[in-house]
């Protein structure tokens, strides 16, 4: 092989240790170069690399280095713009040709991808269904295997990352670092030859880099090579070979040795340990008694009243104060908080530690009010949001909200994901707006908050088009631009590289000494002892450690040790969310109990409902509801009753939890049954009030419309407890299918709808997140002018459509990863078919509708 | 990143308005009568946050509290403005399916009035693809919208209540008209004030 390198690259070979000429590699990429702005920067520059079969390589580089740009073309999901592409020994681009001569070759870039898995960062946008059966066969069925074969496959992968007990369960509702272990048993169901890890454990905490760790081995195991992009230099060293990327190039390769020992490693390390002196060192406050920006808190109109400037500034008044708080969420069963207590001096930083689930969300969410505690009370910046006597309701409730958002700032988890505007300067002044702020004050709080997070060269540019760590620092700019007296951030350095959150803990210093107090969730223990004056512990909602951070860590470590996988017994009512996948517990606010997706799709039904054919079950019920519109005697709507209760006693479900789940719909019916009642004027009078009237047949018709209503409503929310999204979405796409010879996509359709009952739970909580996350910023639409209400709406819409794009890309790249090629070889992993259970459920609703239209006719 | 000088694909900014469901560094080739994987995620995606936000409800009229206002009508028109009357209708349809098992007639006039509203508010889009067209696309879907979910009322009372055609039109029309004006005129302006931002993240 001759391989020139360009002159420019890394005088280090690219070929591993071992390897033979007469062995084709698994990928090989020549002089590859891929620019995203039409040739202006490249992101990949003449990259050249060969990977081996079973070999372990790993790249490694900083946000921005190009290494997922890197991963995507040796996954053959992206195309360069120059260089030569080989994969499984076949050439799929070849940049030597001109353009319209085929430089891409889809076809052979098919075959390719069918021998190579990716795993991407985000654990839960690679969920496909909500069955982890079925989500490990999705790749199989796309690559035309047979069932019996799609069985096999299944099986061994998961017991291959060792989840054979879970098959069953709903993969939504898995920590991160589970989800990432069965985005790996689905890959490596579809027996591939080569499997790349793009930053697997990026959005994980302390567990899930465990499990990551654990998958590695697991694949080493199986003899599969194994590419891993990653920016943590100690997840480098258990691989074969080594390579550094940066701005687009490769700057370093060889064996992890040789390659951790380089100097130029610095973008990538942590930041020394112990730090030389005062920066890192949390100073007391009464050292430093500078209210955050004195001059513009005075300024403001409405602004903080003396009281609270004396607050901070006397060290006996405590910022936070939490009293015997204790919360639980409407929908779920047990509390997601016991009883926390604890202060903070003004001034101080609290660490808040704890696993997935532990409640730390939660907690920041009612420190700024976005919740409301179920017991207890909680004492912000001088406010009482919670538990003050009186009670704050009405309009004083809103004056205590209006003078938290301007006291308290609140920076949600992933807060780039709350930009919105065209600008980073009208991003930023949203806050400040909403705080009712002059013009030019509004300005200069723009410019100081850009100024402070070192992002001012960016305030007229559109914050879409930054990069993750920039949006990041913006984002907590429109915070900063508030100039909140207490900040709370929920796991501010998510996902970052070490340099930009470096940027970030800097930032924490600064307001620290300016006297700002802050309460952190964190994972990490660099971040709670250089930041933090003490730290809290929680586990399950209750508080395990409370006090100095050395003492509250070694608690956590031993809890770590102790119990290393703690997601597999999340409550049940763990949201199934981005939170859930990054590591903390956040609200759930169901939307399946209003009748949408079946929440409970782990473990098989039993019952009759739950065996019948899905076809067969919607059909009929369908056909039973539409009847009852219809049904008008009472003799008709008793046997309409008399079924409802067979089909529920053959059922097994429990009619109180069903009762709950409909009872939007049962309100309905109690707002219909007057209307009923007061409208109908045929028949004997019974009873009147001025001009309402009731008669006998009112009271009928009352009745009857109530009844049909509650019939139809027993009904459907018997099918959709009965029946999993996946079957729902399999019966849809059977009985569309006859659509499918006038060129209706009902393949993809039905896919589609899948795929979107999928995602409710997760955008559900993002728009939520989002909502809470604005109105910490003072924007509300269910108050104001016309034009703050709309503002505000803007505020939240934009950043949900953001969000639905976001996923889109990713669930893209995830069915492209798992071989979707548009349904063509496509073959089922489930079939449905209809036995005599089916047929003798047909023939009763058959004679049930039969007898419906024969009633009437007799005379009772 | 750094500058060199190499020629990038030529394919590269998304080509006709209206079907930026394509990639510049795509490995496929256009395989005529199928769905990219682009398309199902960003319809599944668009479908999903339509059930989610049908539950965002509040009332907006003081004389009807029972008429809530949800937002899903916001992203059909979005839909169908980024991705075409296909994506409209398919939005629509798919978005409102799950309360068939729920409110099966409900279901229904949901579906009708979606599909009034961002198919037509689309194809004026896709044809006039300007802001004035953007105004004219979201006053025709608007006003259509209206007319559908006014009908559909009409129609689908009597199941729910003891009511003629007549009393519904008596009683029903005078507070539909207004609740539906000012339901279709916060879409509208909505959609108006958001479509700018997001058609850029939906074309880069």
């Amino acid at each position: 092989m001759s391989e020139a390198l360009p002159p420019h690259t890394a005088p280090t070979s690219e070929r591993p240790a071992g390897a033979t000429d007469n062995v084709p590699p698994l990928a090989r990429l020549n002089d590859v170069s891929l620019s995203y702005d039409g040739g202006r920067t490249w992101a990949l520059d003449r990259v050249n690399l060969s990977v081996m079969a079973g070999e372990h390589l790993c790249i490694l580089g900083a946000n921005g280095s190009g290494k997922s740009t890197l991963g995507r073309i040796l996954a053959g999901a992206a195309a360069p713009d120059a260089g030569r592409v080989e994969l499984m020994g076949s050439i799929v681009f070849d940049g030597s040709l001109p353009a319209e001569k085929g430089r891409v070759r889809p076809e052979r870039y098919r075959m390719a991808r069918h021998s190579i898995g990716i795993v991407l960062q985000n654990p839960e946008d690679q969920i496909v269904t909500t069955v982890a059966r079925d989500d490990v066969a999705f790749g199989p069925e796309n690559l035309g295997f047979q069932p019996a074969r799609i069985s096999q496959a299944v099986d061994d992968a998961l017991a291959r990352v060792g989840m054979s007990g879970q098959a069953d369960r709903d993969p939504t509702r898995m920590s991160g670092g589970q989800q990432q272990r069965l985005a790996v048993a689905g890959n490596l169901a579809m027996e591939p030859r080569l499997i790349i890890l793009d930053e697997p454990g990026a959005m994980l905490d302390t567990a899930g880099q465990q499990d990551i760790m654990d998958i590695m081995d697991r694949l080493a195991l199986a003899g599969k090579a194994v590419v891993h992009i990653t920016h943590q230099l100690d997840e480098a060293r258990r691989a074969d070979r080594v390579m550094l990327l940066a701005d687009g190039r490769i700057v370093a390769s060889g064996t992890p040795r040789e390659v951790l020992s380089r100097r130029d490693l610095a973008i990538l390390s942590p930041p020394p340990a112990e730090g030389s002196g005062s920066s890192h060192l949390p100073e007391p406050i009464h050292k430093d008694p500078a209210p955050a920006v004195p001059a513009s808190t005075k300024e403001g109109q409405g602004g903080v009243p003396p009281s609270a400037v004396a607050d901070r500034q006397g060290s006996a008044a405590p910022a936070v104060n939490v009293q015997g708080l204790s919360f639980s969420y409407p929908d779920a069963d047990g509390e997601t908080l016991t009883d926390l207590s604890f202060e903070l001096q003004a001034g101080h930083t609290l660490a808040v530690m704890g696993r997935n689930g532990s409640g730390k969300s939660t907690l920041s969410r009612l420190l700024c009010a976005l919740l409301a505690p179920s017991a207890g009370s909680i004492r912000m910046a001088g406010l009482d949001i919670a538990g003050g006597i009186p009670p704050a309701r009405g309009r004083r409730r809103r004056r205590l909200l209006r003078l938290l958002r301007q006291r308290v700032g609140f920076v949600m988890q992933y807060p780039e994901h709350q930009l919105f505007a065209d600008t980073v300067a009208q991003d930023v002044a949203y806050g400040p707006r909403n705080l009712g702020l002059e013009p030019d004050q509004v300005r200069k709080r723009v410019e100081d908050a850009l100024d402070l997070l070192g992002v001012a060269a960016l305030a007229d540019r559109s914050p879409f088009d930054l990069s993750g760590g920039q949006q990041r620092l913006v984002a907590i700019a429109g915070i900063v631009a508030c100039n909140p007296q207490v900040l709370v951030l929920d796991e501010v350095t998510a996902s970052l590289d070490p340099a930009a959150s470096q940027r970030i803990m800097a930032l924490l210093r600064v307001l620290h000494r300016r006297g700002v107090t802050i309460v952190m969730n964190t994972h990490s223990d660099q971040e709670a002892l250089q930041l933090a004056d003490e730290a809290l512990l929680l586990e399950r909602g209750r508080q395990l450690a409370y006090g100095p951070v050395s003492r509250v860590l070694e608690r956590y470590h031993g809890l770590l040790a102790a119990e290393p996988s703690p997601a597999q017994d999340l409550p049940a009512h763990t949201p199934p969310s981005a939170a859930g996948a990054t590591g903390t517990a956040a609200p759930t606010h169901q939307v399946q109990s209003e009748g949408l997706a079946p929440s409970k799709a782990d473990g098989p039904r039993t019952g009759l409902t739950g065996r019948l054919d899905p076809r067969a079950k919607i059909i009929t019920f369908l056909l039973m509801m539409l009847t009852a519109f219809f049904i008008s005697r009472p003799n008709q709507l008793a046997l309409g009753f008399v079924v409802t209760a067979t089909l529920f006693g053959a059922a097994h479900v429990p009619i109180g939890s069903l009762l709950k789940s409909v009872r939007v719909f049962l309100l309905l019916m109690l707002v219909l049954v007057p209307v009923n009642l007061f409208f109908t004027r045929t028949g004997r009078p019974l009873a009147h009030w001025g001009p309402l009237q009731v008669t006998d047949q009112g009271v009928w018709v009352a009745i009857l419309y109530s009844c049909r209503f509650l019939l139809i409503i027993l009904l459907g929310a018997l099918l959709v407890e009965t029946t999993t999204p996946t079957q729902m979405t399999d019966a849809f796409e059977s009985l569309l299918k006859p659509l499918s010879r006038w060129g209706v996509h009902t393949g993809e359709m039905a896919l589609v709808l899948s795929l979107a009952l999928r995602f409710i739970p997760t955008l559900n909580q993002e728009v939520h997140s989002i909502i809470d996350a604005q109105a910490a910023r003072g924007g509300s639409i269910e108050s104001g002018a016309l034009d703050q209400r709309l503002r505000a709406a803007v505020a939240i819409a934009v950043p949900v459509f953001a969000g639905a794009l976001r996923h889109a890309d990713n669930l893209s790249q995830a069915l492209d990863a798992r071989c979707y090629e548009g349904g063509r070889h496509r073959t089922h992993y489930r079939r449905l078919s209809m036995g005599r259970i089916d047929l003798a459920f047909i023939g009763c609703t058959a004679a049930y509708l039969l007898a419906l239209l024969i009633l009437p006719l007799v005379r009772c | 990143m750094s500058m060199s000088s190499h020629t990038p694909n030529q394919s590269h900014h998304p080509d006709a308005p209206g079907t930026p469901l394509t990639d510049a560094h795509s490995t496929g080739g256009a395989d005529h009568g199928r769905w990219s994987t682009k398309r199902i995620a960003v319809y599944a995606l668009f479908v999903a946050l339509t059930m989610v936000v049908s539950f965002f409800s509040f009332p907006i009229f003081p004389v009807a509290p029972w008429l809530r206002y949800d937002p899903s009508g916001i992203v059909v028109l979005v839909a169908g403005f980024a991705f075409g009357p296909a994506a409209a209708a398919i939005v629509s349809v798919l978005g409102f399916l799950p309360h068939v098992f729920t409110n099966p007639f409900g279901a229904l006039v949901a579906i009708v009035v979606a599909l009034a509203l961002s198919v037509p508010a689309a194809l004026i889009y896709r044809k006039i693809h300007t802001r004035a067209g953007a105004v004219l696309g979201i006053v025709t879907g608007a006003v259509l919208g209206v007319i559908a979910a006014i009908l559909c009322n009409i129609a689908i009372t009597p199941l729910y209540a003891h009511m003629s055609m007549g009393e519904v039109l008596a009683m029903i029309v005078p507070i539909l008209l207004p609740f539906n004006l000012m339901k279709f005129a916060i879409h509208g302006l909505v959609t108006f004030l958001v479509y700018k931002p997001i058609s850029r993240l939906v074309n880069r």
